[in-house]
């Protein structure tokens, strides 16, 4: 480990993006931070597919996950990283603006390692990704990765 | 002496006995005269005993003719006596024939009075039966047009039935229309949970950044603009939640299970409490019943209600609330009464109107979707929402629960 942990965000939204990676920065939370702009492409970059096939291997250390994406939803991402070998170990958090019950029952059934609701109040969002970043990205442990 | 005198003797017992041969002969003679006379009489006395004979076969002859003759008679007699006895026994059969005679006859005399009385409550009946008759046949008129009348129903009926047959199709057709706005309903929600508040949290999320990076490069007015942006996207979002949660109210499935009220209220209260810490409030709670209900639904009416109460008496120095049950037969009815600010009776229906609002909200909070989920919750229990009030003496809450189980 080098220290700067690789965090995957899948968010379709540009201002989400920003705003987002403007609270991590406002919490100095200094990881790599790839961001992909649905479901697929986040399948090609775990799978070293498409665009992604000549990056350095490894999984991220998390997945910032949006639900309601073009092509292919949140919840259909999870689904295909929770049956993936290589890939159903790494630690997924749903970041999103939806609240409804099937999202939250569908996704924690999939294996969803935790919901988390984007506040409309931008210093709670800030507080948000800060408590999101420093527990999942820097105090969790991850387990080994799948040799190939 | 003996033998001279037999020599004497001799010649005369020679003589003698001459003569007694002579007198035999002589006998003989006579003796086979009698012998003769003796075949004879023997002769004639076997033909007498023939005769006899005869005589006596003739007697036996008789004798038997007379045996049979006798026994004949004895038969006679006897069969006679047989006979007496079977006329006796007739005679004795016949008195009681007779006697069964008049019995019988004195049956059938009264057997007869009896016919006589038959008869006459027959010829009663045969009236009773005309005059029946009569009646009948006109009930009969009146049945064929109560039949008629039947008919004209039966076609009512029909045309009747293919109407609620149309209706049940359209209630059918309704009900899919109802899923089917139910799943845009759904899908409604699901937009303004995620569109809506989306664009929301941008506006926030720049103004924050615009206000905290270039705060000190910002003219005052300029501040003051982006203080009331930021004011009212969060009012939004504040907004945009309660309606969703309003929305959500109305599909929620609700699990009823038994209730005590008692037990709801208290914990309903602890926050309330503790977050009105500073306010000076009475509290009267009568004994609740238990009720037929949803856990979080009636939690909910408890808790807008009762920190209605709380908020509407905020000016009050001394706020007094009183929560009281009335059992009414077959449901109870609860209330919730305060001394706070009250409200205008002509506004009583806008009370629990989605977002209606009765107070300015710089003077009391709130979006206005309390007592419209109140309204909802109830309404889904089946029971009823009202409320009295005056301007400046407090209002009064009331809400229906019915009694059972079914609703």
């Amino acid at each position: 480990m080098d220290g700067l942990r690789t965090i995957l965000l899948a968010e379709d939204n540009p201002k989400d993006v920003e705003l987002t990676l403007e609270a991590m920065a406002e919490n100095s939370l200094a990881n790599h931070i790839i961001v992909v702009k649905d479901g697929v492409e986040a399948l090609e970059y775990l799978r070293c597919q498409g665009k992604y096939k000549l990056r350095k291997t490894g999984n991220p250390a998390l997945i910032l996950l949006d639900i309601k994406m073009p092509r292919m939803d949140g919840i259909e991402v999870l689904r295909n990283i929770r049956s993936d070998d290589k890939l159903k170990r790494i630690p997924v958090v749903v970041l999103t603006s939806s609240r409804e019950e099937n999202d939250l029952i569908n996704t924690y059934e999939l294996g969803v390692n935790a919901y988390v609701l984007k506040p409309v109040d931008f210093k709670q969002f800030i507080e948000a990704v800060k408590q999101i970043g420093s527990f999942w990205a820097v105090l969790n442990e991850l387990p080994p990765e799948r040799s190939q | 002496m003996y033998k001279r005198v037999k020599t004497h003797d001799l010649v005369i017992a020679e003589e003698e006995k001459a003569k007694r041969a002579s007198e035999l002969v002589i006998a003989n003679e006579e003796k086979g005269k009698r012998a003769d006379e003796l075949i004879i009489a023997e002769e004639e006395k076997a033909e007498r005993a023939d005769e006899l004979v005869i005589a006596n076969e003739d007697k036996a002859e008789r004798a038997d003719e007379l045996i049979i003759a006798n026994h004949e008679k004895d038969k006679r007699v006897a069969e006679l006596i047989i006979a007496n006895k079977e006329k006796e026994k007739r005679a004795s059969e016949l008195i009681i024939a007779n006697k069964e005679l008049v019995f019988q006859n004195g049956e059938k005399q009264k057997r007869a009075d009896e016919l006589i009385i038959a008869n006459k409550k027959l010829a009663y009946q045969n009236e009773e039966k005309e005059k029946r008759a009569k009646e009948l046949s006109i009930a009969n008129i009146e049945l064929a047009f109560q039949n008629d009348e039947k008919e004209k129903r039966a076609k009512e009926l029909s045309v009747a039935n293919k109407e609620l047959q149309f209706q049940n199709i359209e209630k059918e057709k309704r009900a899919s229309e109802l899923i089917l706005v139910n799943k845009e309903q759904e899908a409604f929600s699901y937009s303004v949970s995620h569109d809506l508040r989306a664009p929301l949290r941008h506006i926030n999320g720049y103004v924050d950044l615009l206000l905290s990076r270039f705060y000190d490069s910002l003219p005052e007015k300029g501040r003051h603009y982006l203080d009331n942006i930021a004011d009212s996207s969060s009012k939004m979002g504040t907004l945009i939640d309660d309606l969703l949660q309003f929305s959500r109210l109305g599909r929620q499935e609700k699990q009823l299970v038994d209730l005590d009220m008692n037990i709801i209220v208290h914990d309903v209260l602890v926050p309330i409490k503790h977050d009105n810490s500073e306010r000076n409030i009475k509290w009267h709670i009568a004994k609740l019943p238990h009720v037929y209900g949803d856990q979080a639904l009636l939690r909910l009416v408890w808790t807008n209600l009762l920190s209605n109460a709380v908020k509407f008496t905020h000016t009050r120095e001394k706020a007094i609330i009183e929560i009281n049950v009335l059992d009414e037969n077959d449901s109870f009815i609860f209330s919730i009464h305060d001394n706070g600010v009250g409200f205008d009776m002509q506004y009583a229906q806008k009370l629990f109107g989605v977002f209606q609002r009765l107070h300015p909200t710089d003077e009391f909070e709130g979006t206005g979707i309390g007592l419209a989920n109140v309204h909802n919750i109830i309404l889904r229990h089946r029971g009823r929402t009202w409320a009295e009030a005056e301007p400046d003496k407090g209002a009064t809450f009331y809400f229906s629960l019915p009694k059972n189980k079914e609703n």
